[in-house]
């Protein structure tokens, strides 16, 4: 086992401390630290095995790769191939640019949002009585299912002469299905503001108080308070909150659905294409699909393994 | 250091009445724009926030006089966020209610004129909606359940002093990252028929081949499993950050009070993670309400398999591929009214913490 | 010039279930120019709430603070033109001491850059901190972020100063070494400062004056000496001096009290002072007892003792005496270090009358204090 001279040195620690009454005992326990590694990387097998079976799926031809081989099996070389990863990223390339059309500045400006109603609900001083209620409405609004407001939504952006607004746009040769990239983001913010808020309060009911008050004392009206000390302390947070701001709206499909809701748009956003990648006449192209799950999950994956300290804390907050 | 003084403080003073000027200035265009803003969505507690339009320095202290003293100058950062989820959100909701109440389908549009029950008469009628029910409730029930089961499960073997936990716990929680739509793709791949992993290690069992998507009595907990191997991670990491909490030395006296390890786990320290139970249990309830992405993603379209209809997809459906967009915002109601019967007490109970 | 008048300044607090609690009752002291006023009382007695108001971090349910003569107590905490230290330092995590110190001067005025950094600079060649100007709080000690502070006080060269606690997150070496050196800051820039603290070491020896507050109620404003002589009220005695003032319940008999454990003959003074009134109680400082050894009382002043306890102390001994041969219930005496008592030996304790202390029993109140002219001319122990 990887950990025994940590174990061996605990041991004799513990011996010497407790006499050899508990040796026994620590025999037990070893077999138990065994029991706890098998348990561990059969979980591991468990949570990366469909994960496995997509990666090694993407490389195999279709249909012959696909049917007679394992689906976990790495593809044998006659079954090799990297042309599901070209297709995949051919069709998938343009609803990349797409997502990360709303999903950056949405990201951005709703963790923005949601760092300003918190520093405005937590530091300030007003009556709790009145605060209550707006604390608890922006709260519950995480808790609201989408579909509750999906068919009014739709409405309303059919009501705004959104295109008509963003006239300038296509005159410069923007396509006019660009309008579902701006709603999209304005719906996104809109949605993303109560758990930004509620990630951000949680860290701003922990500023020290004395701090607050002494920037106000130094002069510094509630704006500047926020602008010079608020803002920069809060640096760790917005890692956190932009992670998962950034994972939740690129994820998200719902909307993107609605909004845009056609996968030929040329404002498709990646999940819209990716849930109709590989349906064909002929069957499911699950090669092909497996190779655009990866291309369409990479950016959040990559910001996964680079930051997921952060995540987790976003999570679990 | 005194000789400065006068020049300075006199300095001060003016800058200070400067400030409080231009505060007062931002604040009145503040809350122009917001008039515009509720009227546009007419929300009622818009309507009430708005007092500071066209208002003056005395209005203002005397709103500061009544809801405390920074209550205006915090306004600018809390009242544009706050309206735009008030309208997005709460205009939103009411507006669908209000749609629930007319006859609207089709392309013309909704006619208010008209306002009643019908739809929900509709609903209580159709065995469609029922069943769409009872699959959101064993969904949500059995997915919230088992996930903190084996969420915790997962807690207690990772907080064991083991190597490379940091690594155990990403690969445990990466399903977490991936979007449903990613998700559904690898778990129809796991699921496939002939040669999905699932069925090809059930066949060295003996067992099957099982018709996982097909077979209604079935779909469900597929999906049901689906979603635990995505979210299990989560429900790990709130506890895990229960189990930090909890202070060394109760494990420490619960080993001298002689308790196993399975005694002490249950005795002492499963019991100081209700927080953490009600709070992962609420997040994951809310994951299964909004499993519509993971349903739609399986089958490409509005129509999830046979037997894993829930009200999200059935909702989605009636209005986006049926047109029937006031039966649709009925069932859109009746599903916020689940969400609402899990997040009220909640919240409740957060209040009552002194958590709001 | 600034003087500082708090005037019946009350705050009130109202609890979740709708009941007040008085945290601040009618408080009223002026604070001249340049003094250095402590206020101090046992925790919860409302001096960090007073404090506060006059910052302006809470607002006053009632009364009156005037700064220069001109009620402040409408304005907001900026505009007060005050300066604060604060326990935990408050330090901004995110910038050097130099962009700590400069904050206030940057946000409040409209000084050049120039005037700001000089500003800055000889604020940290006064507190000896220039070598720091550029680290961050996290790589100061706890003695090195206190000179910050107040150094980013200093620097506003405001009004009034106002310090809650600064010292109490500093190990006691360091405590009393700032606290040489903060009167020493103060004196050389005559600032009027407001300081709280619960130490009654801190008050005696930094104040110009003290406020000892108790329950919201100011019991005695006035110098340490005042304080540590003259108390105002039972309170004031007990809490100022260390080991606290002996007590004893007593009633007046004409020129006798009569005690549970003994009886003490009075001078006339003190006669004339509790005339009128029954019940009092008897104060005498440990330091004031004489311990002398033997068994017989030579006179009514004088009581038959037994040690109970001894606690050397280095420069003095705090001894435990009981009445007769009963060791409950004992009283303290403070000894020369050098003189021998060991528990169980019998001695005699004189209460000598010139420095005792009479309050009334029920309302607390100062009857007699003891004489100044024939006491010990020596700085008195604390």
């Amino acid at each position: 086992m990887s950990d025994a001279t940590v174990d061996d040195a605990d041991a004799t620690g513990r011996t010497e401390r407790l006499g050899d009454r508990l040796r026994a005992e620590l025999e037990a326990l070893d077999a138990a630290r065994v029991g706890v590694y098998a348990a561990l990387f059969a979980l591991t097998a468990f949570y990366l095995t469909p994960i496995e079976s997509g990666l090694v799926s993407a490389f195999k031809t279709n249909p012959a790769g696909i049917s007679s081989t394992l689906p976990f099996a790495p593809p044998p070389l006659r079954f090799f191939t990297l042309e599901k990863w070209r297709t995949a990223i051919t069709a998938l390339g343009r609803g990349m640019v797409n997502s990360a059309l709303y999903a950056v500045p949405a990201t951005i400006v709703s963790a923005l949002l949601g760092s300003f109603a918190a520093y405005g609900l937590t530091q300030a001083d007003w009556r709790a009585r009145y605060k209550a209620p707006v604390l608890a409405m922006l709260v519950a609004g995480i808790f609201i299912p989408y579909q509750a407001v999906l068919v009014p939504l739709s409405q309303f952006w059919g009501a705004i002469p959104l295109r008509q607004l963003l006239t300038p746009l296509w005159v410069l040769g923007v396509p006019s299905a660009y309008t579902g990239i701006v709603e999209l983001t304005i719906t996104h913010v809109a949605y993303g503001i109560p758990i930004c808020m509620v990630l951000f309060r949680s860290y701003y009911r922990n500023l020290s108080e004395e701090m607050v008050e002494a920037a106000r004392l130094d002069g510094a009206t509630f704006r500047r308070v926020y602008r010079r000390i608020v803002f920069p302390v809060s640096t760790p947070m917005f890692a956190v909150v932009l992670i998962y701001q950034f994972t939740q709206i690129w994820n998200d499909l719902l909307f993107a659905l609605i909004l845009v809701s056609t996968e030929s748009s040329p404002a498709a956003p990646v999940v819209l294409i990716l849930a109709g990648l590989g349906e064909s006449m002929e069957g499911q192209d699950f090669a092909l699909r497996m190779a655009g799950a990866f291309v369409a999950a990479l950016p959040t994956l990559i910001v996964y393994i680079m930051f997921g300290e952060e995540f987790a804390d976003g999570v679990a907050t | 250091m005194r000789e400065f003084l006068s020049t300075a403080r006199s300095r001060l003073r003016r800058a200070a009445g400067r400030d409080a000027g231009s505060d007062g200035d931002a604040e009145r265009a503040d809350g122009d724009g917001d008039s515009a803003l509720a009227t546009d969505g007419g929300t009622a507690e818009a309507g009430a926030d708005v007092a500071p339009a066209g208002g003056t320095d005395g209005l203002l202290d005397r709103l500061d006089d009544r809801f405390g003293e920074d209550f205006t100058e915090s306004a600018p950062f809390w009242l544009p966020p706050f309206l735009l989820v008030g309208l997005f959100v709460y205009g939103a909701i009411a507006w669908n209610f209000v749609i629930s109440l007319t006859e609207y389908k089709g392309f013309v549009g909704p006619d208010y004129s008209d306002l009643d029950l019908d739809m929900y008469v509709r609903a209580v009628g159709d065995s469609a909606v029922i069943d769409a029910t009872v699959n959101t409730f064993v969904l949500v029930v059995a997915f919230t359940i088992v996930a903190l089961v084996i969420g915790m499960l997962l807690a207690i073997l990772v907080d064991q002093k083991i190597r490379f936990e940091n690594t155990f716990r990403t690969i445990y929680l990466l399903p977490m990252s991936l979007s449903f739509v990613v998700t559904a793709q690898f778990w129809l791949w796991m699921y496939n028929f002939n040669n999905g992993v699932v069925n090809i290690a059930l066949g060295a069992f003996g067992i099957g081949p099982v018709d996982w998507i097909g077979n209604p009595q079935i779909v469900l907990w597929a999906v049901v499993f689906a979603l635990v191997w995505q979210f299990s991670g989560y429900t790990m990491v709130v506890y895990l950050a229960g189990l930090r909490a909890i202070p060394t030395e109760h494990y420490e006296a619960a080993k001298v009070d002689g308790a196993s390890t399975a005694k002490m786990y249950w005795r002492v320290i499963v019991p100081q993670l209700k927080g953490s139970t009600i709070s992962a249990a609420i997040v994951l309830m809310v994951f299964a309400l909004k499993a519509f992405d993971f349903l739609y993603s399986l089958v490409s379209g509005y129509r999830p398999p046979n037997g894993a209809d829930i009200l999200a997809t059935k909702m989605v459906r009636e209005a986006y591929s049926t047109n029937n967009w006031a039966y649709a915002s009925a069932i859109a109601i009746v599903l916020f009214l689940m969400a609402l019967s899990i997040i009220g007490p909640y919240l409740y109970y957060e209040y009552d913490k002194g958590n709001l | 010039m600034a003087q500082l008048e708090l005037d019946a300044v009350r705050k009130v607090f109202t609890d979740d279930d709708g009941s007040d609690i008085v945290a601040v009752d009618d408080v009223t002291v002026d604070i001249e120019d340049g003094e250095f006023l402590v206020l101090v009382g046992p925790s919860g007695c409302g001096k960090s709430t007073t404090l506060r108001m006059v910052a302006g971090l809470e607002t006053a349910s009632g009364g009156d603070i005037r700064l220069g003569g001109r009620s402040i107590v409408g304005q907001k905490p900026q505009d007060r033109d005050i300066a604060m230290v604060f326990q935990s330092y408050a330090l901004y995590p995110h910038m050097t001491s130099r962009e700590n110190m400069s904050f206030g001067l940057e946000e409040s005025t409209d000084m050049t850059d120039e005037e700001i950094d000089e500003r800055v600079q000889n604020a940290a060649e006064l507190l000896d901190i220039p070598e720091l100007l550029d680290r961050k709080p996290a790589e100061l000690s706890g003695g090195q972020q206190q000179r910050v502070a107040l150094g980013r006080a200093i620097v506003r060269d405001p009004e009034v100063f106002l310090m809650d606690e600064p010292l109490s997150n500093l190990d006691a070496k360091l405590r009393s070494q700032m606290r040489t050196e903060l009167q020493r800051i103060q004196e050389d820039l005559d600032t009027t400062t407001v300081y709280v603290t619960h130490d009654q070491t801190e008050a005696m020896t930094m104040g110009d004056r003290i406020a000892v507050l108790d329950g919201g109620e100011l019991q005695q404003a006035g110098t340490p000496l005042e304080c540590y002589h003259r108390p105002a009220n039972r309170f004031v005695a007990g809490f100022i001096g260390e080991p606290s003032m002996n007590f004893f319940d007593a009633t007046v008999r004409g020129d006798r009290l009569v005690a549970d454990r003994f009886e003490y003959g009075l001078r006339e003074a003190a006669v004339n002072d509790v005339a009128g009134a029954e019940g009092v109680t008897l104060g005498i400082r440990p330091e004031d007892v004489e311990v002398t050894p033997g068994t017989e009382p030579a006179d009514d002043n004088e009581f038959a003792t037994v040690v109970d306890v001894v606690e050397p102390m280095g420069n003095e001994n705090a001894v435990y005496l009981g009445f007769g041969a009963d060791p409950t219930d004992p009283f303290v005496a403070t000894v020369g270090g050098m003189r021998r008592v060991e528990a169980g030996q019998r001695v005699i304790a004189r209460f000598p009358p010139d420095a005792i202390h009479l309050f009334d029993a029920t309302t607390g109140e100062a009857l007699h204090s003891r004489s100044l002219e024939d006491a010990d001319p020596a700085e008195p122990r604390i």
